[in-house]
């Protein structure tokens, strides 16, 4: 031990104060460090905080009005997508494990973190009282700093002396992950947390009374965590299966369009429309692609397949401006995408029967889609939109990405395309799209658009803004891409020309894997911009997640009294918006890693 | 019969003429070294005949196939010719045997074991069966030419093209990238080199050749064109390169 007080006492005089101005570096940088922590505790135990303004309303900041009834479909959602996170990591589970000591020193730091706070934090704070005068109160006296203290520094202590003994039990990093999971889910049944609670005469009681948490809250995360584990397992038997994690990656993708379309929608679906129109042109199209890939190869379908390929692209450029179903416009553009890429992929037996697999799963799938997403909903709400708070922040977040990256994808290629319309017409996008700012698409989207939709056709408010997002944001990723494809040296290109790969090849196998990985950071950080500028749509009347904590809570004063304790609640979404952005970064920060992007 | 005909070939960067009208037949089997000083127009040449640069007057058949600006045409030339770069040009984000089964699985349509066991075949004919599940990154200058050797061949080429294969590479490298080659030569392969290796040239070729300009000024076989050269051109770059 004394060689390892040794150890940090050598390493804070090379690192810390190597020279006179690295001294004095050091010696500000902590004043500000730890004056910004005592400014936040301070801020924090004020009494004149109330932070049950936040815990209060978390249902409101999650799904702001929906319905009660129906909130069974947001706990399938919020279920679904934790299984399918449980079911991933047992599928690419971590083979790396940890010691005993390492999860121990995990344990030091929180508790490092608490002893931090009991020592830093101020006895003093200024507390804003009933008319507006500003003045000092005891908010964390010193015995009760003391209470706090020894049990804490006990902790460190405890913890430091286990870290330091060599046990050699190893766990394994998926597992333990799932155990730091289960923590929280514990603490659902322990803690108690004050509740607002009313007396007879409709008075909120003070001080707020501590009550167990609901079970409408922790009856669904048991379940959910429950279902994460088993799943979890599963996962994990399966992880050598590479077509499990082939249709797990599918699954993640296709899971926002689902809850989109299906779940959170509640669709009003009619049999006699499903059976009438969807069946038949689900047969229909579906029958034309197939044909399409049986044929492909026969000499005289060779011979007219551009011209095939022309007629198909007319076809489907007229039938998107007439009044015919959407799921008939949204399954031709399909077909024409497919039928592009029929030539590039393999002509053999098994290969086409693949395609044909693969062509009718994602036909069908859209179709069920479309289906969902077009129905008019059930789900009633005063707002103009179902989707509000969280839900309207994560819709907004999840397609400014889903969306908006292909989108960039095709738009960074059709700029560099050697065709002079594609090019223009591409380039014509991104200029047209990055030149007007977001809150003018956003008016765009909520004035202007009906009158460039066809008669008869009407969107959401919500739909419409996911489509001017969609092109925003694509327009940045598109040039981002094509940053990435400049950076790819010609000799790529002359490589990929010699083994003779087709252009579609060429782009797909080598030039797009090469680009895109070299721009991860700047693909995270247009993510994490668009998951920030989310929260401007609140200038078009939708309610996102920090207009709730800004505008909404603020005004509800009986029986509670949360007017002007917005900043508590300010406070908590840059919090909570904080968590979702650094768990992102890091995640792309290990993806970087695992391509070994350092060593190449 | 000759594999590969070009007549009068012409081209052009801008107003820089770099191929000034070259004539020339490859017979099946035969290796050819082509040699002389840089801006000579060697590589430009070699390049023509894969279609990676475009030749403007003049035509080249490759096994009776004219290269125009026909799609069709250019894809069967390139699968029936391998290119090796002087800069390796692999592919950096898959690993060795990934870049030598790439063109037989997506190109030639071959089932992925096939591919492998084939791929496995040329990384041992190379030297280096042991690095398939490396990154080209994590390899040296003359094994990731080895491997773009063998990336080459999994395509079954009839014909291989080597850019200055060995110009990018340390001393002590260039043998076993020759070694590679000369293994490939004494196997009956078509080859068209382009290279300074004047030994590789003296105990491989069938052929050399000297470009000059833009032009070919000397074709001889090795002896005569190391002991007795004809022009003074040959003879100067012989006195530098020597």
């Amino acid at each position: 031990m004394n060689l390892e007080f040794k150890k940090s006492i050598t390493w804070m005089r090379e690192n810390l104060f190597s020279s006179i101005p690295s001294s004095i570096l050091t010696v500000a940088t902590s004043f500000f460090v730890l004056g910004f922590f005592r400014g936040l505790f301070g801020f924090a135990m004020a009494s004149d905080k109330d932070w049950l303004s936040v815990l209060n309303n978390m249902q409101l900041y999650m799904v702001q009005a929906y319905p009660e009834e129906d909130f069974i479909r947001v706990w399938i959602s919020v279920g679904l997508a934790l299984v399918f996170a449980g079911m991933s990591i047992g599928l690419w589970k971590s083979t790396e494990e940890s010691s005993l000591s390492e999860v121990f020193s995990k344990f030091l730091r929180v508790s490092l973190a608490f002893l931090f706070f009991t020592v830093v934090a101020p006895t003093f704070s200024s507390v804003t009282d009933n008319d507006g005068i500003i003045q000092t109160e005891e908010s964390f006296p010193m015995e009760t700093r003391l209470q706090l203290l020894i049990p804490s520094a006990i902790l460190v202590v405890v913890f430091f002396l286990l870290k330091n003994v060599k046990l050699n039990y190893k766990f394994n990093k998926s597992d333990l992950l799932c155990f730091y999971l289960a923590i929280p889910i514990v603490l659902l049944w322990i803690i108690k947390l004050p509740t607002i609670q009313l007396d007879s005469s409709n008075q909120r009681i003070i001080p707020d009374p501590l009550m167990p948490i609901a079970d409408t809250t922790k009856t669904p995360w048991t379940i959910i965590f429950g279902l994460f584990l088993a799943f979890y397992f599963i996962g994990s038997r399966f992880k050598d299966s590479k077509n499990m994690k082939r249709i797990m990656s599918i699954s993640w993708v296709l899971l926002p369009l689902f809850i989109f379309s299906w779940i959170f929608k509640k669709p009003e679906i009619d049999l006699p429309t499903i059976l009438g129109q969807d069946i038949p042109i689900f047969i229909g199209i579906f029958l034309i692609g197939a044909l399409t890939i049986t044929f492909i190869n026969n000499p005289i379908v060779e011979k007219y397949f551009s011209i095939y390929l022309g007629v198909l692209i007319a076809i489907t450029a007229i039938a998107l401006f007439i009044s015919i179903p959407i799921l008939l416009k949204s399954a031709l553009l399909l077909l024409v995408l497919f039928t592009i890429v029929i030539p590039a992929v393999s002509s053999s037996a098994k290969g086409k029967r693949n395609l044909i697999i693969v062509w009718g799963v994602s036909l069908f799938t859209l179709s069920v889609l479309i289906r969902g997403g077009s129905s008019d909903t059930q789900i009633i709400v005063q707002q103009q939109s179902i989707f509000g708070g969280f839900s309207l922040t994560w819709l907004l977040a999840i397609f400014g990405t889903y969306v908006s990256f292909p989108l960039g994808v095709l738009l960074a290629l059709g700029r560099n395309s050697k065709l002079p319309i594609v090019r223009i017409v591409c380039t014509g996008i991104i200029e047209l799209t990055r030149s007007v700012p977001y809150i003018t698409w956003l008016f765009f989207a909520s004035v202007t658009m009906a009158v460039f939709l066809p008669e008869g056709v009407n969107f959401e408010l919500v739909v419409r803004v996911l489509m001017v997002t969609a092109f925003f944001s694509g327009a940045y990723f598109a040039e981002n891409i094509r940053g990435g494809l400049q950076s790819i040296p010609k000799g790529q290109y002359e490589a990929a020309d010699a083994i003779g790969m087709s252009p579609f090849q060429k782009t797909s196998l080598i030039v797009m894997p090469q680009a895109l990985r070299a721009i991860i950071p700047t693909l995270v950080s247009s993510a994490i911009t668009a998951f920030k500028d989310s929260s401007l749509v609140t200038i078009i009347g939708l309610i996102d997640f920090l207009t709730i904590g800004k505008v909404i809570i603020g005004t509800q004063s009986i029986p509670v009294n949360f007017v002007g304790h917005d900043r508590e609640n300010l406070l908590f979404i840059a919090f909570f918006y904080w968590i979702f952005t650094f768990t992102l970064s890091r995640r792309s920060m290990k993806v970087e890693k695992r391509l070994g992007l350092g060593e190449r | 019969m000759s594999i590969i005909k070009t007549n009068d070939v012409k081209k052009w960067f801008g107003d820089f003429q770099a191929l000034k009208g070259i004539s020339m037949e490859v017979e099946e089997g035969e290796v050819l070294v082509i040699c002389g000083p840089s801006g000579s127009g060697k590589s430009t040449f070699i390049r023509c005949i894969n279609r990676l640069e475009q030749h403007q007057e003049g035509e080249i058949l490759v096994d009776g196939i004219e290269l125009t600006n026909d799609l069709k045409n250019i894809e069967a030339i390139r699968s029936e010719v391998g290119m090796v770069f002087q800069s390796f040009n692999l592919f950096p984000h898959l690993t060795v045997l990934q870049n030598v089964t790439l063109a037989p699985i997506w190109v030639r349509k071959k089932s992925r074991s096939e591919s492998e066991e084939k791929a496995m075949e040329l990384l041992t004919r190379v030297g280096i069966p042991e690095q398939a599940s490396k990154f080209p990154g994590q390899l040296s200058g003359g094994q990731q030419q080895r491997v773009a050797i063998a990336r080459a061949l999994a395509m079954e080429p009839k014909i291989m093209l080597f850019d200055e294969p060995t110009s990018a590479l340390d001393p002590e490298m260039i043998k076993e990238v020759l070694d590679a080659m000369k293994e490939l030569a004494l196997s009956g392969m078509t080859m068209i080199v382009v290279t300074h290796e004047m030994g590789f040239a003296k105990e491989v070729a069938d052929r050399v050749m000297l470009f000059d300009e833009g032009l070919m000024v000397e074709e001889n076989t090795p002896t005569e064109f190391f002991d007795n050269p004809q022009n003074d051109r040959t003879k100067l770059f012989l006195s530098q390169i020597l």
